[in-house]
């Protein structure tokens, strides 16, 4: 009997050999990546004041200390969206250059920086909290229950709604 | 005549899906962090998965166009070109009917400044679907090492 003449025994051995692959050479590599991409740790108690690069996480109680403070927010949804109903004072988004230029007009790379989207499933925050770092900011703060957290309270909102 | 035809456009459909889709996985498999952006930038996996998929999706397209130029396994490396296009095509297609504008991170592994997705992406992937099923559905197995036909 050959081995892999079925058509479908030759697709299961790519799948297998591919997956043995991937995942040994990620084993193997200096910069490895986790298997599964990590979601970021929530942080109830910061210290702003704290030299230490940051990229956390906050509940929607830290949010609002932050706010109360006068941390920036950033709206990281599409514009329809924030035109709709944003929290109040936040900065819309834009092409990543555009929306540093926009950021360093009011504050410095080092200055806190909270940012959100729609609701803890969407993710954009977090890709453009990313980004951010990569850019040099040092203090970003992922607010994960967003607009639809932010809006079910009393708190300060702008926009039609 | 037409049977001369036919196993040189299979041939010339098996070199050129095999070098589009070694092509396509040097860069991604060198970079997987970079390119499970790229994934999850399309917003159709769970949180979590792109990183898996990025691992492991650049070295089936290896593979793949490995076996369809060397001219083994080629059934099974025709059916993974079909099922791998759909997914792209698929994956393409929610993006830009949701008006996401992301990099495509087909050919680069850069969630930046590579090559917007769009209809030609789409145009593009459905042409290396139909050289797929052409692949598939060939009748001469010629220039084709394993498994031979008897």
């Amino acid at each position: 009997m050959l081995l892999l003449k079925k058509p479908l025994e030759q697709t299961i051995f790519f799948i297998l050999l591919s997956i043995a692959l991937g995942v040994g050479s990620n084993f193997f590599r200096s910069e490895s990546i986790p298997l599964l991409a990590q979601e970021l740790a929530v942080s109830d108690n910061v210290d702003l004041n704290s030299e230490e690069p940051v990229l956390l996480a906050i509940s929607i109680d830290q949010a609002k200390e932050f706010f109360d403070e006068g941390v920036l927010f950033l709206d990281a949804r599409d514009d329809a969206y924030y035109d709709e109903g944003h929290i109040k004072g936040a900065m819309k988004n834009a092409f990543l250059m555009e929306l540093i230029f926009n950021i360093e007009e009011k504050q410095t790379k080092n200055d806190p920086l909270v940012v959100y989207c729609g609701d803890p499933g969407c993710g954009d925050s977090e890709d453009l909290a990313y980004d951010l770092q990569n850019e040099g900011f040092t203090k970003l703060f992922v607010f994960k229950g967003g607009w639809l957290e932010w809006s079910k309270t009393n708190y300060p909102i702008s926009g039609k709604r | 005549m037409r049977q001369d035809i036919e196993k040189y456009i299979v041939l010339l459909s098996r070199i050129i899906l095999g070098g589009v889709f070694i092509y396509a996985s040097l860069d991604k498999i060198a970079n997987p962090a970079e390119f499970a952006k790229a994934v999850g930038n399309y917003h159709v996996l769970p949180f979590g998965v792109e990183n898996l998929l990025a691992l492991i999706l650049p070295w089936m397209e290896l593979l793949v166009g490995l076996a369809l130029i060397l001219g083994v396994l080629i059934d099974g490396a025709s059916i993974l070109v079909i099922f791998m296009n759909i997914i792209f095509i698929f994956a393409i297609s929610q993006a830009l009917a949701r008006g996401i504008s992301i990099e495509c991170g087909c050919f680069s592994a850069k969630p930046e400044g590579g090559s917007p997705i769009g209809i030609q992406t789409i145009l593009r992937d459905i042409w290396y679907l139909v050289m797929g099923f052409v692949v598939l559905n060939r009748k001469s197995k010629w220039i084709e090492f394993y498994p031979k036909s008897i």
